[in-house]
């Protein structure tokens, strides 16, 4: 599906109306849905973020190049329903950045069909991929590789694909192409794939097969159970096999100036072989709605202690270059803000450690959880609590997330040093 | 000497005879009531579901110290061999399903796409306890015998007391007030597993297409003392889905209107 982009406020608004009166329309027919009538339900979100950046941070001199911290609100209008074989998920946004003109997006992030032919069961469009036993990190999500543990997250993006699904009385396997056409793009997410996806139910376990085979990756193979041993704890695995991966990290500490002060090459691509991720974790849960989660991983394609050291050192030697006859500060700036790339890769920590205490009032309105991700690794880690409240329409939620650690370690380098949000959402 | 080990020998032989003769006799006493609880429950079932498979719209209302709190649509599909599939129909739940299938759970959140296994404790916890929607049965569940009569708000009544013979039952024990005059549910106290009283749930009957049938439940949570629910069953038809549809799997899918 093609992402529109419109900049004019005039038409957003216009945009933004004629989408409320179809969302409108949609409700009052959702009111007598039967199996196969349309049936729709539309969400306003509003939510505002403050964010506190790191300004002795060692990658200061870029931050103005960024979007780090910039984040104001974001107005968000969703249309969720089907029509006959045809499910939607619409999202129109409004998002405004410190410094920026406020800007729109319109996205279909769902839009297929379900269909079965001759006994055969098809799904065709765009569509949520999202797979895996895990909370925190998922290895086995290797079609939509969505990004865990976001404050205040947008709505995910689906993955234009076709898939062929088979259902037995204990398990199921699907084929899936997914972007078709597509070799390999500017992000994982977006290359052309095939897979097959397994699923088994084995008594009181949940076991999960995936193959899939990529351009970028070759073949990829993962394995993931989930398991609920009694009445209060769940346990669960997750395991993937690449046959190649790959990790954006800092240039060599013997590169040139020239290749300092290049934005374009502050980063490189560095080839793993076979590389492996795997987690282990679980789940406790109490009667009086109190839940435990503990979760232990090991990526082999995150950056490693040493390339965030690196980056620290790298930045040193371009702050260091500041103001020399010869070097402008632009480019300086520009090579510095293209190195915090770095942080845009999916897992932080290669070796990562999360405990989430978690409360629901039972059969009630509140929530609430704190929880706490440790970089082994490194020493960095990120506190986050958050609150949330659920009315008959309205919901209410709030969340403060704060990073540190040691000076090198890829936390406590981000710029950002706590984020907070508050968002309210009404549901039709 | 000889007459006390030939009393000793009588005796014996008394206990042996009785125990041959009396175990038997016993167990025969036993199944005839189990069969007598098991023929009350099903008629006590009737009232609730009177078909083996099918689609019940039910929604539920909460009140918080008397007064409206929320109000959640459900639509629950029912199949024999304990399994059900819970679609959440209200405007902020939208997308979200839960199956059970015997003791086994998963919930499906829209937002990711991704059946959730969960365990019993979770699924106790959610909102109106959808446990309380999708159990539609007595009689699949539960064991037990006639523990005498009571009166409840002028009904004479059938006292059983219940006990869940499958481990994911959200109530251990249940004891349960029939009408004596044609075993319609009037009351039943629901326990947890530490044996408190959860919740006392009466049950309201109306004449649904020309047949006495269950309306309203309201359940009294007796843990949260200014808590109570409503269940009302809006519509029950006999719309049945095939096994594909209870496959955890299948939760990605939408081919059902949610």
């Amino acid at each position: 599906m093609k992402r529109l982009r419109f900049t004019a406020p005039s038409c957003q608004r216009r945009l933004l109306h004629c989408l409320a009166g179809l969302l409108t329309a949609s409700a009052t027919l959702s009111a007598g849905a039967e199996d196969g009538a349309p049936d729709f339900g539309w969400t306003s979100r509003l939510v505002g973020e403050g964010h506190e950046l790191r300004r002795d941070s060692p990658l200061a001199a870029g931050l103005g190049l960024t979007d780090f911290g910039r984040d104001r609100y974001r107005i968000e209008q969703e249309l969720r329903g089907r029509v006959g074989p045809l499910s939607l998920l619409l999202t129109a946004t409004e998002s405004g950045q410190e410094g920026v003109k406020p800007s729109g997006r319109f996205v279909a992030n769902e839009a297929y069909a379900d269909l079965s032919l001759g006994g055969q069961r098809f799904s065709v469009g765009k569509k949520m991929l999202s797979g895996d036993v895990a909370y925190a990190f998922r290895p086995l999500d290797v079609l939509q590789r969505e990004s865990r543990l976001q404050l205040a997250a947008p709505q995910l993006e689906g993955i234009p694909m076709l898939s062929w699904d088979n259902f037995t009385a204990d398990g199921a396997w699907s084929l899936v192409i997914a972007n078709p056409g597509h070799q390999r793009r500017g992000e994982a997410r977006e290359d052309g794939s095939v897979a097959l996806k397994i699923y088994r139910r084995v008594g009181a376990a949940d076991l999960h097969g995936v193959l899939r085979n990529s351009n970028r990756y070759g073949l990829e193979l993962g394995a993931a159970a989930s398991m609920v041993p009694s009445d209060a704890l769940e346990l669960h695995a997750s395991a993937l096999l690449q046959r190649r991966g790959e990790r954006q990290v800092p240039l060599a500490d013997g590169a040139s100036v020239a290749q300092l002060l290049s934005a374009d090459s502050a980063l490189v691509t560095e080839a793993i072989a076979t590389p492996r991720k795997v987690l282990v974790g679980g789940t406790w849960t109490s009667a009086e709605g109190y839940s435990l989660l503990g979760e232990f991983w090991w990526d082999g394609t995150t950056p490693t202690p040493a390339d965030w050291q690196r980056l620290v050192r790298q930045a040193a030697r371009r702050a260091a270059l500041s103001g020399l006859p010869g070097v402008p500060a632009a480019a300086v700036a520009g090579a510095t803000a293209a190195s915090t790339r770095m942080f845009d890769q999916g897992n932080l920590a290669q070796r990562g450690l999360l405990a989430r205490l978690a409360w629901s009032e039972p059969g009630g309105a509140w929530s609430a959880s704190v929880d706490v991700l440790k970089s082994l690794g490194d020493g960095g880690w990120t506190l986050t609590t958050a609150l949330a409240w659920q009315g008959e329409r309205l919901r209410f939620d709030a969340g403060l997330r704060r990073y540190g650690g040691p000076a090198d370690a890829a936390y406590r380098l981000l710029p950002e040093r706590a984020a907070a949000f508050v968002g309210i959402s009404l549901a039709y | 000497m000889f007459k006390r080990i030939a009393l000793l020998s009588l005796a014996a032989i008394s206990l042996a005879a009785l125990c041959i003769l009396g175990i038997p006799l016993c167990g025969q006493v036993m199944a005839a009531e189990d069969a007598k609880v098991k023929a009350l429950l099903k008629q006590a079932d009737a009232y609730r579901l009177a078909m083996e498979s099918g689609r019940v719209e039910t929604e539920v209302r909460t009140f918080r110290a008397g007064v409206l709190d929320k109000t959640r649509l459900y639509a629950v599909y029912l199949k024999p061999g304990h399994r059900s599939l819970v679609l959440f129909r209200t405007a902020t739940e939208r997308g979200q399903k839960m199956l059970m299938l015997g003791d086994d759970y998963w919930l499906m959140m829209p937002s990711s796409q991704r059946p959730l296994r969960i365990t019993a404790m979770q699924k106790l916890l959610g909102e109106a306890s959808t446990g309380d929607v999708a159990t539609m049965t007595w009689g699949e569940d539960y064991d037990g015998r006639q523990v005498g009569e009571e009166t409840i708000d002028g009904v004479p009544c059938l006292k059983l007391d219940l006990v869940g013979q499958r481990k994911g039952v959200s109530y251990p024990r249940i004891v349960l007030y029939l009408a004596k005059k044609d075993h319609h549910p009037v009351q039943a106290e629901l326990y947890v597993a530490s044996d408190k009283l959860a919740k006392l749930a009466r049950f309201q009957l109306g004449t649904v297409d020309g047949r006495k049938q269950v309306t309203v439940m309201t359940l009294i949570d007796h843990l949260q003392k200014e808590r109570s629910t409503e269940v009302h069953y809006l519509s029950r038809t006999d719309k049945t889905l095939s096994d594909d549809y209870f496959n955890p799997a299948f939760l990605v899918r939408a081919d059902l209107t949610q």
